[in-house]
């Protein structure tokens, strides 16, 4: 019953898909997730952009059971608020780890996933996700 | 902010449900037949969110006048869940401007046409799709990230809880709440998890429904109208982008002014606040000042008499139609066996968690 993903929606936003982009206002130099043209705290359009490194710390996460789909094979996943070292924070799938390991400020770093498919020979489509970062 | 001078005059509604037998035409027809005040206006303006998704449905309003035999103009208003009082602020600006007389508003939404799974999918989308939603992040997901940022700041996990229990203890004696059974704190151990802490007791209930008032240049000659003085819209940030997922913004800085600006309190004013998740309402009022770490919910004489988003129900587009038509009855005939003899009412709504925020306030 659900359309596709349409290829040019996900095109048009692959920058942010693939990378992890902040938006930098030059008025009220409040820092924001996505490139965007415009700063959503004072609606500044004067706006600059950097590249996060793709790491940061997990500040909270919460473990979902909540099925928007037919599958449960992935439930539950793991979702978490990460603050990127450049200070901002977005939420994102937390892979890579047993949720009885995941600890809050645990170090993540960005890896690009799926996120889904249309169909098992269909376009998939990669983002990013996060991963605790090895200590050992 | 719109100071408007109009006045809602009547309703009626449908008990919010799983109307498998009912699909959105007929559940507008049900309230605008069942609403003696609908007879005669001269618009109609439809509130609903889904159509698109659930019934595979383009301009619903058409197709709604269409089949319930109104011949007068109509246009559908869609603002997520906050469609309701988005639709109420345009029937206060048409009358108020001297462009209508009487304005009929049907919320109507239907939500069981698909099961559970896929009706989550289609309520996750009052997030971002391409920025939220793609990433794994649905509105239990902020409701329990912002549920356990209260908890680390002290408050207890009861206190969500106690705003559960008294949603339902209200809905009990309201003809068309959903879920009209009492609840314990013993039934959230036992609870299904949606995103922990999260779990399904603290979630409105999804159920199909329809509710319609009218709004009016003039007062019902009975006295049984109540005026609508104000309707104020502010649009939030995005949850990620706040300092603190659990800041409600915008809703508490409409509820903070409009509450000076007409005195209110809202212990005894009769209100409808918008509690998709119990932690919402408790985040609001705490950062009003209204309650502590231990959220004593006693002294609120009228707070969500319907029972809520919790209890009453939550047809997406359709329920701002609700709230406003309860206030309407507390302030006029009762609602369940409850009247307040406060002179104002006092309606708010918001989609997502705290995206955007509207409140109306009615004027007995």
């Amino acid at each position: 019953m659900f359309l596709k993903l349409s290829v040019p929606q996900f095109w048009r936003v692959k920058e942010n898909q693939y990378k992890l982009v902040i938006t930098v206002c030059s008025e009220c130099g409040k820092k924001t997730i996505f490139k965007r043209p415009v700063c959503p705290h004072c609606g500044s359009g004067k706006v600059e952009y950097v590249e996060s490194s793709g790491m940061g710390v997990l500040e909270s996460f919460t473990k979902v059971y909540y099925k928007t789909n037919s599958s449960e094979d992935r439930l539950p996943e793991l979702v978490g608020a990460v603050r990127l070292s450049e200070g901002v924070r977005l939420i994102g799938e937390i892979v890579g780890v047993r949720e009885d390991e995941l600890r809050e400020n645990a170090k993540v770093e960005a890896v690009l996933r799926r996120y889904l498919s249309d169909d098992p020979y269909g376009v998939i489509y990669y983002g990013i996700k996060f991963k605790p970062v090895l200590t050992h | 902010m719109i100071d408007v001078r109009a006045h809602i005059v009547g309703g009626s509604v449908v008990k919010v449900d799983r109307h498998f037998e009912l699909g959105y035409r007929d559940l507008a027809y049900k309230v605008a037949r069942d609403c003696l005040e609908c007879s005669d206006v001269d618009y109609v303006i439809v509130s609903s969110a889904l159509p698109e998704l659930s019934a595979h449905q383009v301009d619903l309003g058409t197709h709604i006048v269409q089949w319930i035999g109104r011949k007068v103009p109509v246009a559908r208003v869609e603002s997520g869940e906050s469609s309701g009082l988005a639709a109420v602020e345009l029937a206060a600006s048409l009358v108020a401007s001297g462009a209508y007389r009487r304005v009929m508003v049907i919320g109507a939404e239907k939500v069981t046409e698909y099961p559970t799974y896929i009706a989550n999918y289609f309520y996750s989308l009052t997030l971002d799709y391409e920025y939220e939603v793609l990433r794994g992040v649905s509105p239990p997901v902020y409701a329990a990230l912002a549920m356990k940022e209260l908890i680390k700041s002290g408050v207890r996990r009861d206190c969500f809880s106690n705003w559960a229990i008294r949603m339902h203890e209200n809905a009990i004696s309201v003809p068309h709440a959903m879920l009209k059974f009492k609840i314990t704190y013993e039934s959230f151990k036992d609870a299904q998890v949606l995103s922990d802490p999260l779990t399904l007791y603290d979630s409105f209930a999804f159920g199909d429904g329809a509710a319609a008032i009218v709004v009016s240049s003039t007062p019902d000659r009975n006295g049984s109208s109540v005026e609508l003085v104000l309707s104020k819209t502010e649009v939030g940030l995005p949850a990620y982008a706040r300092d603190s997922i659990s800041d409600f913004i915008a809703s508490t800085k409409l509820l903070k002014e409009v509450s000076e600006r007409f005195k209110l309190d809202l212990r005894k004013t009769a209100v409808e606040l918008h509690d998709s998740y119990t932690t919402y309402p408790i985040a609001i009022l705490r950062s009003l000042g209204y309650v502590d770490d231990r959220c004593d919910l006693t002294e609120f004489e009228f707070l969500n008499t319907s029972g809520g988003l919790k209890a009453r129900g939550h047809p997406i587009g359709a329920t701002g139609i609700y709230q406003a038509y309860e206030v309407f009855k507390v302030l006029t005939d009762g609602l369940g066996g409850k009247r307040a003899l406060s002179e104002y009412g006092l309606v708010h709504s918001m989609s997502g968690p705290d995206n955007l925020s509207r409140v109306l306030v009615l004027k007995r």
